[in-house]
């Protein structure tokens, strides 16, 4: 009797979560985590943590003295806590997320990509992009997500809101 | 003896007006004590010292050759940028950015990070100071 209420609300909080006021579908679960953002993006771009699977972020966070050729280390309970954070946020969490779920099916179980940027998903997204876009000094590398994809900060990577600098918009083919 | 208890907290207020925050001058102070225990002639930090530290190439930690300036800038009244990442630093110079040098958790984090990038190791307390010195004149 209950389920058959609680399973179809459980399903329609899932569709409308995160959801913006005109209904756009965020394509992965935004960072809203105040020390998430600090910490880490002070450095570089704070990463959702629903791009990657757990067994990624918990390795990452194992040796951040030697994170991408820099020293990322952090203070016990604060290496802990954000562990924490991004293991409860994994790609695993948000499979509702079409970028989480479409990441994580195309990361074979044995492989642990410490680099988003190394997933057969995102690579097959940006494969197509001219290398003089890329190399700019405007965006520099793939890994400089809000430079092109203007409403990443929102969690959206939507086509529609892409704008690469001095090239302006993108269409697949 | 209360007034001059009183008059030598005040100099030393106003000897420390637009110099390190009260809290980071605790920092300092055991800067001070760990430099004079490793060199008992230590008499203080030095900014100059702390320039050559902080603009002084070495191979660090990517093994490429850098220096703080790589990330920072060599005018700390600017921004700097993140080579790898792109990302804008804002500028280091508390004359322009009046949270810097004002958090010590913080300035521990970065020092101890950003030797290790640069060195390839920590830096001693003597250097940290110098270092501290440095930033704090601009």
């Amino acid at each position: 009797m209950y389920k058959k209420i609680i399973i179809p609300l459980i399903l329609i909080s899932g569709v409308y979560a995160d959801d913006d006021r005109w209904g756009n579908r965020n394509d992965v679960a935004p960072v809203k985590n105040a020390i998430y953002i600090k910490e880490c993006g002070s450095c570089h771009f704070a990463y959702q943590p629903g791009l990657l699977p757990q067994r990624s972020w918990t390795k990452m966070m194992g040796n951040l003295e030697n994170h991408f050729d820099s020293d990322a280390s952090l203070d016990d309970a604060t290496t802990k806590y954000l562990a924490n954070y991004l293991k409860a946020n994994s790609a695993e969490k948000g499979i509702e997320y079409k970028r989480s779920r479409k990441i994580l099916q195309s990361i074979r179980p044995n492989e642990v990509p410490l680099r988003i940027t190394q997933t057969r998903y995102f690579i097959n997204k940006h494969d197509e992009i001219p290398k003089k876009m890329i190399i700019q000094k405007e965006v520099g590398s793939l890994a400089n997500c809000t430079v092109c994809h203007t409403t990443a900060n929102k969690g959206n990577y939507s086509e529609r809101a892409i704008k690469i600098p001095n090239y302006g918009a993108w269409k697949d083919d | 003896m209360k007034k001059y208890t009183l008059a030598i907290l005040l100099c030393g207020v106003i000897a420390n007006a637009g110099n390190f925050s009260p809290s980071m001058q605790g920092y300092i102070e055991t800067l001070k004590s760990e430099a004079k225990q490793a060199d008992s002639s230590f008499v203080d930090f030095n900014a100059k010292r702390g320039e050559k530290i902080f603009t002084t190439k070495h191979i660090g930690k990517s093994d490429d050759s850098i220096s703080c300036t790589s990330c920072h800038g060599s005018n700390l009244t600017k921004n700097g940028q993140n080579p790898t990442t792109n990302k804008i630093i804002k500028p280091l110079g508390p004359s322009v950015n009046k949270s810097r040098l004002t958090d010590i958790k913080e300035v521990q984090k970065w020092l101890r990070r950003n030797f290790k990038d640069v060195y390839n190791r920590e830096g001693t307390a003597l250097e940290k100071g110098d270092v501290l010195y440095y930033i704090q004149s601009k």
